[in-house]
């Protein structure tokens, strides 16, 4: 690092908040790809063998929720349901809190409404409150099926859709990294889910979708970035990884202030609205969603981008350009003033003109032909 | 752009979106809770086998119907698909519900055992003459162009006449009824209150309606006996059960069914029949079709014991959509069903005769139910920690954004109002219902929006970096962030459309305000933002601050302090 500058006098925050970083990622894409190959194969590993834990929303099947009473603990809700001749082997009985209130809710599998009924009657009788006190759901496998199946079909429409859309509107080697770090998110996220052997509930669901949505806006802010840039080095030899390079430390800051944005409201929903309230429903949103934010915003710098340059050297334009790329001062260099200087360029520039700033503020290549008007003084 | 302009534009905004507040809140539109949130029954029925969607689209108006009749406040029905989803908020009886919801499509053919008209009624209100009393209005015959010989003649009344979906109280307008062969009705037995459409559960007993009877040449012997104590589900094919029409101005107490609507073909079309509407419909072949119809024709052509008054009645879920009196005992190939009705009443009778060719056999597929107390804390909850979230990052932007910050906060409570306000009318207008999913989307869509000004800050800086004025970049700044957003936002959009169409339960309830919120993200980024940014930039206000907090040392670039 030269410090023959005064922007780089900064500490590495201040650098961050003035946009001023020059992390080398394309260097260190490698990292980003092994721990990445890392986790999908320990999903794959996990998923495999055990599978995701489904709610009775896909796979059908009965719950019961009843408020629990001096006579009703999970013990005796368990032999209540046992008693009306459910099959309870694979039966899950939780113990939920929800604020000043205590229920039990017992999950089994598809049962019919005689038996439902006949349950939540049972359920009121031990528990001393009336019937309309225990909640049903219940949901056919069938139903369930056709939920799932529907859910499929609508991400895979929903991926060509956004393929084609990116494709079009950027390029496709950059449709092509984003559904790739999308799916990644995907996977990473059910892995976790299949790990810690959580529930998959409509829920999540909805929550990973949001995710999704989330991560590839990220991701295309940057790509757009990426394109603009490609557009401002484009009569300079610039090779690809300078330009991701460069486009990365411009929207750091961005990437990070957004990711902030979303996940402070998500802890708070898990914190305050699950932990505080102890509102069921709203721990499944939140965990689903801290999950998938924390991996879209590690996926969209560290995985799409990098597969971004991967693509795009095999391009003929960029091809002579590999293996040549800016870090450290240089990379700053072309953060910070935005302008192509040519690797070469620069290092010859660094060698000539270090210790002084008579650099010519602008490069060959940029889009300003001339240095910008000097600012006019205004009194004070 | 002018300044001009841009006021223009800007006050615009201000004032689009105070007036649809202003509106909303005077006409009292709130947005209303989904059942996650305050708790009721929600049911989902899906159809199995072989069905047509016109059958479909009279199961959910006939599902409308009753719920409406039994006055759930705001329920919700919806088609998703082939399903057909009801939420009844408020509902915590969970066997009600799916009770409530159960309609089977099926068209039974019954006959007539008794039939007595409501008191109270004109007859002249139509305009059908019904001088005599045994007037004939509706009468089953054979379709002519296969039956020469046959000579359709006899008939008795009828209350001609499915009505369109809206009515179901009793009541309304009179019809003719003519037949009435129960002269000396007792209104007393028969309130019109205690019947709801849905069954005819709320009649007394079958005594009070024999004794009403007597109609002349009925015995009635068959309708003490088989009459079950307990209330008769109408859809019970081999009792005997009470129902009425189904705008409520006739009762009938029905034999067992002899037949369904599948022993016609899917071909009944609305017609005029010999100078009035009438239902034109060929009979199925063979010995589910016109044996089975035949039969039963037979019985009531004669008016043996199991069908004294001779006339057939046609039942939907229930309801006698229509109780023609059969005119020969034995038909071929085509049956014809005229009367006095109205255009509207023939093509609601053929099409209710068309989906029984074909009933859509509904089966409930999943049934939830949340306490109200649940719901509330959900709520309660979700609200609390989303504003004490949306608090936080707030603050984080004001800290470092400083000044600028407040154009966001400004920009997201605009943003705020728009969505109440689309919510709201769209609450009262659709019976679109806010689920626990949606105030999540909602939460989330903070997230959006900052987005949206966390990139036009961070390029409004980087244009300020290369050393332009304030007001150069925040025109660049914004073109370019412009395009971003909208590049992005595009993804949403496509997001929330393709999940809206293609999926079903919350997903799509999510999907629409995931849609709804980033609508409001763009809309806010060129009609609040820009204007009020640019103009900003212009004005005297910002010139010559720390705007962004970004010191002066770096307006050069590369450039030594």
């Amino acid at each position: 690092m030269s410090d023959d500058n005064s922007s780089t006098r900064r500490g590495p925050l201040g650098r961050l908040y003035h946009g001023e970083t020059a992390i080398d990622f394309y260097g260190r894409r490698h990292y980003g790809f092994i721990v990445s190959g890392a986790l999908v194969v320990i999903t794959a590993i996990s998923l495999f063998f055990s599978g995701l834990e489904l709610g009775i929303d896909f796979e059908g099947g009965v719950a019961w929720q009843v408020p629990a009473s001096p006579t009703l603990d999970s013990e005796v809700a368990r032999s209540v349901v046992a008693q009306n001749g459910v099959e309870m082997a694979n039966a899950k009985v939780q113990t939920l809190k929800s604020g000043e209130l205590e229920s039990i809710r017992i999950q089994v599998g598809d049962q019919s409404s005689e038996v439902r009924s006949a349950v939540q009657a049972a359920l009121a009788v031990a528990a001393g409150v009336d019937i309309n006190e225990v909640s049903v759901s219940s949901v056919s496998s069938s139903w369930g099926r056709t939920i799932t199946e529907k859910g499929v079909r609508a991400l895979v429409v929903f991926l060509i859709l956004v393929s084609l859309y990116i494709a079009w509107r950027f390029e496709w080697r950059m449709a092509l990294a984003a559904i790739m770090a999308m799916l990644h998110d995907v996977l990473i996220s059910s892995g976790i889910y299949s790990l810690f052997g959580l529930e998959v509930t409509p829920a999540t669901v909805v929550a990973f979708l949001t995710i999704l949505g989330f991560s590839l806006y990220d991701t295309i802010v940057v790509f757009d970035k990426v394109k603009d840039n490609m557009e401002r080095f484009s009569a300079s030899r610039t090779g690809i990884a300078d330009i991701v390079n460069v486009s990365m430390n411009q929207v750091l800051m961005r990437s990070l202030n957004t990711s902030l944005a979303a996940v402070l409201p998500v802890i708070s929903l898990l914190a305050v609205g699950s932990g505080v309230f102890g509102a069921v429903a709203l721990r499944e949103f939140a965990v689903a969603l801290l999950v998938g934010l924390l991996i879209g915003s590690y996926s969209s710098i560290f995985v799409a981008s990098p597969l971004l340059t991967v693509f795009k050297e095999r391009e003929s334009h960029f091809r002579n350009l590999r293996g040549l790329h800016a870090s450290g001062a240089e990379l700053e260099h072309m953060v910070v003033t935005g302008n192509a200087t040519g690797s070469k360029k620069v290092r010859r520039q660094t060698e000539v003109d270090t210790g002084s700033s008579q650099a010519s503020p602008v490069a060959p290549g940029s889009p300003l032909t001339h240095p910008p008007r000097p600012r006019k003084k205004r009194r004070r | 752009m002018t300044r001009r302009r841009l006021a223009i534009t800007l006050l615009g905004l201000v004032v689009v979106v105070l007036g649809s507040l202003a509106g909303n809140i005077v006409a009292g539109n709130e947005p209303s809770l989904g059942l996650d949130l305050r708790g009721g029954v929600s049911v989902t029925q899906e159809p199995v086998g072989e069905f047509d969607s016109e059958s479909l689209d009279l199961a959910v108006e006939r599902i409308r119907e009753r719920v409406d009749s039994l006055g759930v406040a705001e329920p919700e029905i919806i088609r998703q698909g082939d399903a057909i989803v009801v939420n009844l908020p408020g509902v915590d009886n969970q066997d009600d519900a799916i009770e409530l919801v159960k309609v089977t499509g099926e068209v039974l053919l019954r006959p007539v055992l008794l039939a007595q008209v409501v008191d109270g009624l004109d007859p002249t209100t139509n305009g059908v003459s019904t001088t005599v009393a045994q007037t004939p209005t509706t009468t089953v015959a054979q379709t002519p162009s296969t039956t020469d010989a046959q000579t359709p003649t006899t008939t008795v009344a009828q209350t001609p006449s499915p009505t369109d979906s809206s009515t179901t109280l009793p009541g309304g307008p009179a019809r003719p009824i003519t037949a009435s062969s129960v002269a000396d009705s007792t209104p007393t037995t028969t309130t019109a209150s205690g019947l709801s459409t849905t069954t005819a559960s709320g009649l007394s007993t079958t005594t009070a309606v024999t004794e009403t009877g007597g109609p002349p040449g009925t015995e009635a012997p068959s309708a003490e006996a088989p009459v079950p104590t307990g209330i008769p589900d109408p859809s019970d094919r081999a009792a005997t059960v009470l129902a009425q029409n189904a705008d409520g101005t006739e009762y009938y107490q029905l034999g067992p069914a002899f037949a369904t609507g599948e022993v016609f073909k899917g071909d009944a079309r609305a017609d005029i029949i010999g100078g009035g509407w009438g239902v034109r419909i060929t009979l199925r072949d063979g010995a589910t079709g016109a044996d089975l119809w035949n039969l039963g024709a037979s019985r009531c052509f004669v008016k043996d014991t199991s069908c004294p008054t001779g006339r057939m009645a046609i039942v939907l879920d229930g309801v006698v959509q229509s109780a023609p009196s059969v005119n020969q005992p034995s038909f071929t190939g085509g049956v014809d069903i005229t009367g006095s009705f109205a255009e509207s009443e023939a093509k609601q009778l053929a099409r209710v005769l068309r989906s029984g060719a074909l009933p859509v056999r509904l089966q409930v597929q999943a049934v939830q139910a949340v306490s109200p107390t649940l719901g509330g804390d959900s709520l309660r909850a979700a609200v609390i920690s989303g504003l004490i979230g949306v608090g936080l990052v707030l603050l984080f932007m004001l800290l470092y954004y400083r000044s600028l910050a407040v154009v966001l906060i400004i920009g997201l409570v605009v943003s705020g109002a728009l969505q109440w306000s689309v919510i709201s009318l769209l609450s009262r207008t659709n019976g679109l219902a806010l689920s626990l999913a949606g105030v999540t989307g909602i939460i989330v869509s903070v997230g959006v929006t900052v987005d949206s000004y966390v990139v036009f800050f961070e390029k409004l800086k980087d244009e300020l970096k290369v050393g332009r004025t304030l007001r150069n970049s925040a025109e660049r700044g914004f073109t370019s962030a412009w395009r971003t957003i909208l590049a992005a936002d595009t993804v949403s959009l496509l997001a929330a459309a393709t999940l809206w169409w293609l999926s079903v339960g919350s997903v799509r309830g999510f999907a629409f305000f995931l849609g709804l919120s980033t609508l409001c993200d763009l809309i806010i980024a060129w009609f609040f933002t820009r204007p009020t940014m640019l103009l900003l930039a212009r004005s005297n206000f910002a010139v010559g601050r720390r705007i962004l907090g970004i010191g002066k040392s770096v307006l050069t670039p590369g450039g030594s302090a």
